[in-house]
């Protein structure tokens, strides 16, 4: 189980990634806009970020820009797009993200890479 | 088809009947057998072959490492798992040398029947008893003079520079594993998540680290290998280190730790393999097919890094290595990043002479958005990777 932080204005997708992602055992943490993501970040101490790039005021690059700049071994971003947007996504690249989806996308691809990322610890210790 | 056969080791009576009445409701899957102390242990092993002992490590008599150390060498096959208190400093060492997993006690049931029915499962498909017994060998791994002389200028150096250690360990293969292993159990303190390496050095803490190169050195170091085994580590370590370097720029942020970690864990199997040869193991070591007893190099690497509990991205990008790579439209991954700098290094001066250049598949993982985006002569930083791999020590 994962503790997932979803930044992202349009409450179709907060409500889509919940389902899945919650149906899988995730701890899931939703944020309205960047502003709230930034709260959140600092409260939850995510293990993986969902990211959508556009939002009013403090965009998805804004965010991603302090999520860089945290101390420590980076958290996991995945970030959305509206649109197959060739220009966004490389800057999505360059900035730093893990992972880059565009809208509309099947939530299996979503679950997918956070079980690569998140589930397959090998479990060899105590730790829960 | 037999049962698993699980031997269970302490010298408290009482100890002995909780783990028989918790682990009762396996009684239907393994054949479980308890033996007080170290010589019982030892005839019940004698007597049958098992697959995992999990043993005590303070007894009177002959001790849980010195047990363990034991059937590292009489019984390659047995996984060894090490239940313990928390040990004293001194002891904790001598129990990450021979031990493969290590758990606490009091430890939850499901914890130990997890980590015994992973044990129980061998990774590879064709040759899994003789991978298992090759890479059950290995306690440490050998390591170049250069890289122990190197380690030990760090270490003596840790006050008046302190990046000079984790730069050291980042760049030694042996050491590398066994942090990760460690780090990966309750046993030696929290496991920092997705940890790099320099991260973990500074959870474990630099006597503890200083304590694990003395030891690897007692193992291994100053072994003379025959000049084309010696050649044959070079060139295995250069390849190993430039890729790791190369792959810190080709993965992204969240997956460089893993990423470094697997390509210099890439050949892990052949020095598991040599380090058996070096301990006395009647192996037959074929340099030109990269085959230990006919098993590759390769499947003795990942059945190592199963056994030794190392995360699961890095023991999959290593098992991948050598396979063409599609890459994922929404990122590398672990797997193609290290993919990737491998196929960068094969036009290197710090190539793998068994394998080509693959071109093509290069071309179009190159063309993958996440590297295109990039504006980077990705040549020309492999050949930096290259030329600064072939200065050993670390520059």
């Amino acid at each position: 189980m994962a503790k997932i932080l979803v930044v992202d204005d349009d409450p179709s997708i907060r409500q889509l990634l919940t389902d899945v992602l919650e149906m899988d055992g995730h701890d899931v943490h939703l944020a309205v806009d960047g502003n709230d993501g930034l709260r959140l970040l600092e409260l939850t101490r995510p293990d993986f970020v969902v990211l959508d790039v556009m939002m009013p005021g403090i965009d998805g690059y804004d965010v991603l820009k302090v999520i860089r700049s945290q101390e420590g071994d980076p958290t996991p971003v995945l970030m959305l797009t509206a649109s197959a947007d060739p220009g966004s996504a490389a800057r999505g690249w360059v900035d730093g993200v893990d992972y880059y989806l565009a809208k509309p996308f099947t939530p299996d691809v979503v679950l997918d890479i956070v079980e690569s990322v998140c589930g397959q610890q090998i479990a060899t210790s105590d730790s829960a | 088809m037999t049962k698993p056969k699980v031997l269970f080791v302490d010298d408290e009576p009482r100890i002995l009947d909780g783990l028989r009445r918790s682990l009762r409701a396996k009684r239907g899957e393994w054949e479980m057998s308890f033996a007080p102390g170290g010589v019982p242990a030892l005839e019940v092993l004698a007597a049958a072959a098992h697959d995992v002992i999990v043993s005590d490590m303070r007894m009177p008599g002959m001790d849980g490492a010195e047990l363990l150390t034991r059937v590292s060498t009489q019984y390659p096959g047995v996984a060894r798992v090490v239940l313990s208190g928390q040990a004293e400093a001194d002891a904790a060492i001598r129990v990450a040398i021979c031990g493969h997993r290590f758990l606490t006690k009091p430890t939850e049931t499901e914890t130990l029947t997890g980590v015994i029915d992973q044990l129980i499962m061998k990774t590879s498909r064709a040759h899994g008893a003789l991978a298992r017994r090759i890479a059950g060998t290995a306690r440490a791994l050998p390591t170049l003079p250069e890289q122990v002389a190197e380690l030990n200028a760090a270490l003596t150096e840790q006050d008046s520079n302190a990046a000079r250690l984790p730069n050291a360990v980042a760049h030694d293969i042996g050491l590398t594993a066994k942090l990760l292993q460690l780090s990966n159990s309750m046993f030696f303190g929290a496991r920092p998540k997705n940890a790099g390496i320099a991260a973990v050095v500074s959870a474990m803490g630099v006597p503890t680290i200083q304590a694990l190169v003395a030891a690897t050195d007692d193992h291994w170091s100053p072994t003379t290998w025959d000049p084309r085994t010696e050649e044959y580590l070079r060139s295995t370590w250069r390849h190993a280190v430039a890729t790791a370097a190369l792959v810190e720029s080709v993965a992204s942020p969240a997956h460089r730790p893993y990423a470094h970690a697997a390509a210099l864990l890439q050949d892990i199997g052949a020095l598991a393999a040599l380090a058996g040869v070096a301990a006395g193991m009647p192996h037959h070591i074929d340099l030109d097919a990269r085959e230990c007893d006919g098993v590759p190099f390769r499947e003795v690497g990942v059945e190592l890094m199963h056994l030794w509990g190392l995360p699961a991205p890095v023991a999959a990008a290593v098992a991948e290595r050598d396979t063409p790579h599609e890459a994922a439209e929404a990122g590398l991954g672990v797997t193609g990043a290290v993919r990737i700098a491998h196929l960068l290094v094969q036009g290197t001066e710090a190539r793998d002479p068994a394998d080509g250049t693959h071109e093509e598949e290069l071309k179009a993982l190159l063309a993958h958005p996440q590297m295109a985006a990039r504006s980077c002569d990705w040549a020309a930083a492999a050949d930096t990777a290259s030329d600064r791999a072939g200065l050993l020590p670390a520059a």
